[in-house]
């Protein structure tokens, strides 16, 4: 009986195709928003925790802006009391940075040089491709060494060789001879840092050979294992307000991006929420308005299985689930459209797509229970026709 | 005596406007198990409201109906749908098969209603279109269908369930003499093998042919009761 429910469900549904098809219409964005908000929360949540595990999230930036009272106090000391005073700081790194024009032969470029110091490259998880990172030692001795990011070694040696040949530096000073000791590895762009576009030297060899600089401008902070960076960075901030005033320092980190990122989520969550909660609501209505239509439009049918001995319970139980496998089959397109869109959007933003099983276990109760409610009626007022009225209906 | 239908003063009045109708008006009619029972009358006379009443798609204003000695006015719905699956098989003038069913499907529809197991249905289902000599066209639709051999389905579909009685209503009122006779005949052998059958003809001859008949008019059997 219940199978040939189904199969006489199948029969009329496609007797209308169209019809059939746009009064799912609102059921099939229904669920498709559904399988969406949930298939792209899936994704995202994903995406993030690959990027906490490849690294990066664990980084916080320092960037001084000191009005002349305070500057004192972004020193290179600076460091070592945060460390004191903060929770949760594995290394502080001092950074400064400038525009320069380097020379190599006739190429000349104007591009960003960086005074780091000799762990840098690893607290980044930024890796040399060819000779060497400079050593603490170079850092003390002040040497005239440098290493080039990806694009910036091409551009000045197009045709390669460039560890251990030699590039000038020009500042206000004039100009100084560097060596390139190191290439680095092409790295993608961070909020803070253009690596393959960059050149770098040695702290100390920054400050007193190239630009005189009166305080470090930012500093780079690693968190430690089991610290979270937000939390970290929350407290670096309160601390540093009462040190210095909130308006000579900018803290970021990546994790506060990810916040950002997923509170984005959340906001086009609800928004998609919204959508599909009116959807299944009008495609709900959608359903039992194409219900009674077909209901009407079968008075004489109802007549005849009435005639032939079917109890009011057997033909609303056959209207029921007439509706719901049409809510069913709208359920279905709407996980294939659903599905679909997540996977455009995650390719769009890419983001690594992941597929969510339970938001097809929930589309397709949520299918079923909105062809049960909104055909309830329809079926029930099917089982109470009168079978000589209906007989004699044409 | 085996009773198959009872009817025990039965009026059945239609409320139209400020007016009402007695399409029944105080008939007592019995038939017994095995009759080939006839009835004739002018249009609007009360034949298919009897035949309604018999069958169980409509209730008496006043009387009582009793199917195989069973009274039905005490009955639910779903109890008269019962008597109507089990004892009844309707077949109609204008066919009144289901348009999106093969012949065999049309057939099988009763027995879905009574519970059959799926392999059983469906041998019972082409016995009884054997029995029409309509097998070959078990997979034919409806509008594939002669009007002949749509009453031939129609014929099956209510014998399918071996009923106690079969109500026929002016089952030839849409077919030509020729096939309509066929028709006929089916009737009579499915007679000769026990079937009680009341059949409504405006046709002479055929009321005339039939075992027994009793002729209405303006809601009362003529002679009396009956
Ligand atoms: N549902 C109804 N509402 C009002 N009047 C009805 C209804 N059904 C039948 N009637 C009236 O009851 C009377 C008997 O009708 P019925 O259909 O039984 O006649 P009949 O003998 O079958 O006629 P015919 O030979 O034309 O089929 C008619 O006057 C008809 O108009
Ligand atoms: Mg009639």
């Amino acid at each position: 009986m219940f199978f040939e429910n189904i199969k006489l469900a199948f029969k009329s549904m496609f007797s209308n195709k169209l019809r059939t098809f746009l009064s799912l219409l609102g059921i099939v964005i229904g669920v498709g928003s559904v399988v969406a908000i949930l298939t792209l929360g899936a994704s995202a949540s994903g995406s993030i925790t690959q990027s906490l595990e490849s690294g990066g999230i664990d980084t916080i930036s320092l960037t001084a802006t000191p009005t002349a009272k305070n500057y004192d106090t972004f020193d290179e000391k600076l460091g070592q009391r945060l460390m004191a005073n903060v929770e949760g700081i594995d290394t502080v790194i001092g950074i400064n940075s400038t525009r320069v024009r380097i020379r190599n032969g006739k190429i000349i470029k104007n591009n960003s040089a960086y005074g780091v110091s000799s762990d840098y490259h690893t607290v980044n998880n930024y890796n040399v491709a060819e000779g060497q990172w400079f050593t603490a030692e170079d850092n003390i001795q002040r040497t005239q060494v440098v290493v080039l990011g990806a694009s910036i070694a091409e551009s000045l040696f197009p045709d390669g060789g460039a560890v251990g040949s030699s590039i000038s530096l020009f500042r206000n000073q004039g100009s100084k001879s560097y060596t390139v000791i190191g290439v680095m590895e092409k790295k993608d762009a961070s909020f803070t840092a253009s690596y393959d576009d960059s050149l770098y030297i040695p702290y100390n060899t920054f400050t007193q050979r190239l630009q005189n600089m009166p305080y470090v401008g930012s500093y780079l902070i690693k968190v430690s294992d089991g610290y979270n960076a937000v939390t970290v960075s929350d407290n670096i901030s309160a601390y540093l307000n009462l040190l210095v005033g909130s308006d000579s320092f900018f803290v970021f980190s990546q994790a506060n991006l990810t916040e950002i990122a997923s509170s984005i989520t959340g906001t086009f969550g609800t928004f998609l929420a919204a959508i599909a909660g009116i959807s299944l609501l009008v495609g709900g209505i959608g359903i039992m308005n194409i219900m009674l239509v077909s209901v009407a439009e079968r008075t004489k049918e109802i007549g005849i299985r009435k005639a032939l001995g079917a109890s009011p319970k057997v033909i609303k139980g056959q209207f029921i689930t007439e509706a719901v496998v049409l809510t069913m089959v709208g359920g279905v397109l709407g996980i294939v459209l659903g599905t679909g869109i997540s996977y455009l959007v995650c390719k769009l933003v890419s983001w690594s797509f992941s597929v969510s099983i339970s938001s097809y276990v929930i589309s397709v109760g949520f299918s079923t229970f909105i062809g049960l409610f909104f055909g309830w009626y329809p079926a029930k007022k099917a089982a109470r026709m009168d079978p000589i009225e209906s007989l004699n209906y044409e | 005596m085996d009773e198959v239908i009872k009817m025990e003063h039965i009026s059945r009045y239609f409320v139209v406007g400020d007016s009402i109708v007695k399409a029944l008006d105080d008939v007592s009619l019995s038939v017994e198990r095995g009759e080939f029972l006839g009835i004739m009358g002018p249009s609007g006379s009360g034949k298919s409201t009897m035949m309604n009443l018999i069958g169980c798609l409509d209730t008496p204003t006043d009387g009582r109906i009793l199917i195989g000695g069973e009274d039905t006015g005490s009955l639910s719905e779903t109890e008269l749908a019962y008597i109507r699956n089990r004892r009844i098989g309707f077949v109609f003038q204008q066919f009144n098969l289901l348009g999106k069913l093969n012949a065999l499907d049309n057939v099988i529809t009763p027995l879905l209603y009574s519970g059959m197991r799926v392999g059983e249905r469906r041998d019972r289902a082409m016995q009884a279109l054997e029995r029409v000599g309509l097998k070959d066209r078990m997979k034919h639709k409806p509008n594939e269908l002669s009007g002949g051999q749509k009453q031939r389905v129609a014929i099956a579909r209510a014998i399918v369930t071996q009923p106690d009685i079969i109500l026929a209503d002016e089952p030839t009122g849409a077919l030509d003499t020729t096939t309509g006779n066929q028709i006929m005949d089916l009737f009579r052998s499915l007679h000769q093998e026990g079937n009680t059958i009341v059949v409504v003809t405006h046709n002479d001859e055929i009321g005339l042919s039939c075992p027994r008949l009793i002729r209405i008019r303006d809601g009362k059997i003529e002679g009396g009761e009956a």
